[in-house]
């Protein structure tokens, strides 16, 4: 079907008319913020660790990680095996033990943490086995109105809010962490 | 004031003991209670069926007979919601429905109208208190569990100024007993599974008795009980709250 | 008088047990929605505010399609306009044979459900296949999903460790420990991603305003199915529109709560264009959507999310399973979309309900199914779909409640009835209550009767 029909039927269809409500919702405040962020990712199965702003990262990541072989990163500073700015195809990045990448704004009343795609393959962010975020505690919010408020979208057009690892309940509700994407995820909470 | 009792056709029928209670509350608290004689029914039967248009002469009447009382009272919150919620639009492009406004359950014309403090008598049993569902989400009877919304239970607020009751609910509080009109022989395997369930947990809180402001509930649960021996009494909470009268 | 669902939860409750646990698994669920709503003192607020947004999205809705797939086509982003499901299935196989796609990973879509775009495409030689874990158990099984949020939460785990060995999926003969089987799934699946050809996600929300399709998964599947192929279809109903980012804030705060009681998805991701080297399609479907919204008793139906709270709350479902009702969504949305949908085909779910309006509470955008259902009763008589059973009681009461005279000398006789032996009238198809209660006892005197021996 043609645009134009489809849409001239719809309005065809619409008889009456109804505004906007005022948005100004009341989102809930913490009196923490920080801590609750910190307990919502844990809550949903995230770890996080606190750290310095001058703390050595690659430090950090292998105490977390030790097993570690492939990490996967294009932020500067961190030691990494593969690029995801730079492999062939996304699926070379399967494989990757650790993905490391930055987290825009952390939400405290779902732990949910924006990251905006900044690497030629997001898959990098699926992919990993494990999954690194490196965030700033200034940058934590109380609520999701608040983080629409504060999120930017990339050149790449493409952000996710990530809320600990990839998790499942479909076989008779038990949950399990790791469905399809990172089985763990950490966040490094930077002061 | 004057109000006007309505008794529905099943209270009428089957529990009569529940309106004589109702009656007497209101004659305790001096209010001028006449009982038009004409009235039946209000159609609920009938509109949750699907022939809401069987319901209207119904309404129609019960309209006009209700029309000079200051508050129509009974002993049956989901007939009461039926008038509150449905009539206007029953009667819409007719007139407009004036019963509706002044229809109200026993319950909430004791706590919200003559906001009573005290009662008579005595009830040494424990009672498990029955939210039906057109008490709690058509009339407000109690908070919904569903709703974030304060707390409160208008039912038990009434039943804790009677001396020596324990006043218990059971788990899911205001989950539905699976009467639901003609769901109730329609729906039959699911209607009689809720209302077992629901008696299990009326059970388990270790009540003698199951009380609350529907018969129809009431009657529902308590053939189930009969017919599966269920050592449980069920009683309308009027009959209670006129223990001492 | 009996429904095709009441038939079909007759034979469901035959299993006392499986039932049992089949209600405390949803009813856990919804206790979950109780606790989400009782931390946010902003919950109701949440909801009315959802409501009024979708009504006035609704009312825009053309409007708002336009401003959306503008910016969706200014970032080179292709929308196809379907008007019903062969015109979304036959674009997608289009698309699908324009890039020599053979197979194709998927994300849960309802929409997909709704055209039965899964078969038509097999039909046509492309391997469809499902990766969120509980949609893949069910491709698997061939059967439909019984819920639209857990669509594989009626099967134990039995069940689907069963087909894994069937399907070598799982090595390990006997084991059925969850985490190992959701372990074997991923290492089945994450072969798919890598090879396929093209990746669909459904759409829980359009932003109108940025041009983004929001996807929310817990498994992180969505990603999965977008990462690695070079072609990214997206399947939305065009009632999945919002205005912007602030409205959008409200649906998601409230979607997971409702739907499983967690705080959110575990991703929710915002797809604005194709990925470098990759192309995206955008299908908008109407198919019926924008009848509905003529429909004046109904439209609001739209404001539907899918969360499923409606399924999770009812009593009705959680006692007779999502199968025994006719059209693919169960549950009160379920029976009021299936009458949209087709009204002479899925009359017999309006049953389905005790009018307990349960599920009107725990709906988000406070579609109130429960209520809707009453006012399908009243259109099925002129549907010529109404139980006769029922037309004949219904007409009875109403001689009986029309006619005081005719009903005084009923309720004089009526004590008559109790003399009757139980085991007489307990006859099941000629007297329903009877199945599963004793009768109740007429009073010796009636109310009226009391009262006119000088009650007052």
């Amino acid at each position: 079907m043609n645009k134009e029909e489809f849409l001239n039927k719809l309005r065809a269809n619409t008889t009456q008319q109804f505004d906007m409500p005022d948005m100004n919702i009341n989102g809930i405040k913490y009196e923490d913020t920080i801590a609750q962020f910190i307990s919502m990712t844990e809550t949903s199965g995230g770890k996080v660790v606190n750290a310095k702003k001058d703390d050595n990262l690659n430090a950090i990541i292998r105490e977390v990680y030790p097993d570690a072989k492939v990490i996967a990163s294009n932020v500067s500073g961190i030691d990494a095996s593969l690029n995801p700015d730079t492999v062939a195809e996304a699926q070379d990045l399967n494989g990757t033990d650790v993905g490391v990448v930055n987290g825009e704004v952390g939400v405290a009343e779902n732990a949910c943490v924006w990251v905006p795609q900044s690497m030629k393959e997001k898959s990098v962010c699926f992919i990993s086995e494990n999954l690194v975020i490196i965030l700033h505690k200034s940058s934590i919010v109380d609520n999701m109105h608040d983080a629409y408020k504060a999120i930017h979208m990339t050149d790449y057009g493409f952000g996710c809010f990530i809320s600990g690892p990839s998790k499942t309940a479909d076989i008779e509700q038990s949950l399990v962490m790791g469905a399809q994407a990172a089985r763990s995820v950490t966040i490094i909470l930077i002061d | 004031m004057k109000v006007g009792l309505f008794i529905p056709c099943y209270v009428d029928a089957l529990y009569p003991e529940a309106g004589v209670a109702t009656y007497k509350l209101l004659k305790h608290f001096g209010i001028d209670v006449s009982y038009p004689e004409k009235q039946t029914c209000c159609g609920q039967p009938m509109g949750n069926a699907g022939f809401e248009r069987m319901a209207k002469p119904l309404a129609r009447k019960f309209d006009d007979m209700f029309k000079d009382f200051d508050y129509v009272v009974a002993p049956s919150a989901s007939c009461a919601a039926y008038v509150k919620v449905f009539y206007p639009h029953i009667l819409e492009g007719e007139h407009e429905c004036v019963s509706s406004k002044k229809i109200m359950d026993i319950v909430e014309f004791l706590h919200d109208v003559l906001k009573i403090t005290s009662l008579p008598g005595r009830f040494n049993h424990v009672v498990s208190v029955h939210n039906s569902c057109h008490g709690v989400r058509e009339l407000g009877l109690s908070s919904p569990s569903e709703l974030n919304v304060p707390q409160f239970n208008k039912i038990i607020d009434l039943l804790k100024l009677i001396d020596g009751i324990t006043i218990k609910e059971p788990e899911r509080k205001d989950e539905c007993c699976g009467f639901g009109g003609m769901f109730s022989v329609e729906e039959t395997a699911v209607s009689i599974r809720m209302g077992e369930d629901k008696i299990e947990r009326h059970m388990a809180t270790g009540a003698e008795y199951v009380t609350g402001p529907d018969s129809s509930c009431l009657m529902h649960m308590a053939g189930i009980a009969k017919r599966e021996n269920k050592n449980i009494k069920f009683v309308h909470v009027s009959q209670i709250l006129a223990a001492g009268l | 008088m009996s429904t095709i669902h009441s038939k079909n939860a007759e034979i469901f409750n035959k299993d006392r047990a499986k039932t049992t646990w089949h209600d405390q698994t949803f009813w856990a669920l919804r206790e979950k929605h109780d606790n989400m709503a009782e931390q946010l003192p902003e919950w109701e607020e949440l909801r009315s505010h959802a409501s009024d947004i979708k009504c006035h999205t609704i009312t825009h809705l053309a409007d708002y399609l336009e401003k959306f797939s503008a910016n969706l086509e200014s970032r080179g982003v292709i929308v196809h306009w379907a008007a019903d499901a062969s015109e979304f299935n036959e674009t997608v196989l289009d698309i699908l044979k324009s890039h020599n796609v053979s197979k194709m990973v998927k994300s849960k879509s309802m929409l997909t459900e709704e055209c039965e775009m899964n078969p038509y495409l097999e039909k046509h030689g492309i391997d469809v296949v499902e990766t969120d874990l509980g949609e893949r158990i069910l491709q698997l099984l061939n059967q439909k999903p019984s819920h639209i949020v857990v669509p594989a939460s009626h099967l134990k785990r039995e069940e689907v460790g069963r087909v894994f060995e069937q399907k070598g999926i799982s090595k390990e003969i006997g084991n059925y420990d969850p985490t190992y089987l959701t372990r074997c799934a991923r290492y089945s699946l994450r072969k798919e991603f890598m090879d396929a050809g093209a990746g669909m996600t459904g759409c829980n929300f359009g932003v109108a305003d940025t041009g983004d399709i929001v996807v929310c998964t817990n498994e992180g599947n969505a990603d999965m199915s977008t990462s690695m192929p070079k072609l990214h279809i997206v399947a939305m109903g065009i009632e999945k529109l919002v205005p912007d980012y602030d409205s959008l804030a409200v649906f998601l705060r409230l979607l997971c709560r409702c739907g499983t009681g967690q705080p959110t998805t575990a991703f929710t991701s915002h797809f604005r264009q194709a990925r470098p080297g990759a192309e995206m399609h955008v299908v908008l479907v109407d198919n019926g959507r924008s009848d509905i919204i003529a429909d004046k008793e109904h439209w609001q139906t739209l404001k539907c999310i899918r969360c499923g709270a409606c399924m999770n709350t009812c009593p009705v479902y959680r006692r007779s399973g999502g199968y025994s009702y006719t059209y693919f969504i169960p549950g009160p949305i379920g029976v009021n979309l299936g009458m949209l949908h087709d009204p002479q085909k899925h009359s017999e779910n309006v049953s389905a309900c005790s009018l307990c309006l349960s599920c009107d509470n725990v709906c988000p955008a406070e579609v109130a199914p429960g209520s809707q259902i009453y006012l399908w009763r009243q259109s099925l008589e002129a549907l010529g779909k109404a139980n006769k059973m029922k037309k004949i009681m219904s007409v009875g009461m109403s001689v009986l409640f029309n006619n005081p005279a005719l009903y005084n000398t009923a309720l004089k006789f009526a004590p008559l009835a109790n003399i009757v032996p139980e085991s007489i009238t307990n006859i099941g198809h000629l007297n329903p209550w009877g199945v599963g209660h004793g009768n109740p006892e007429f009073a010796k005197k009636s109310f009226r009767r009391l009262w006119r021996e000088g009650l007052k």
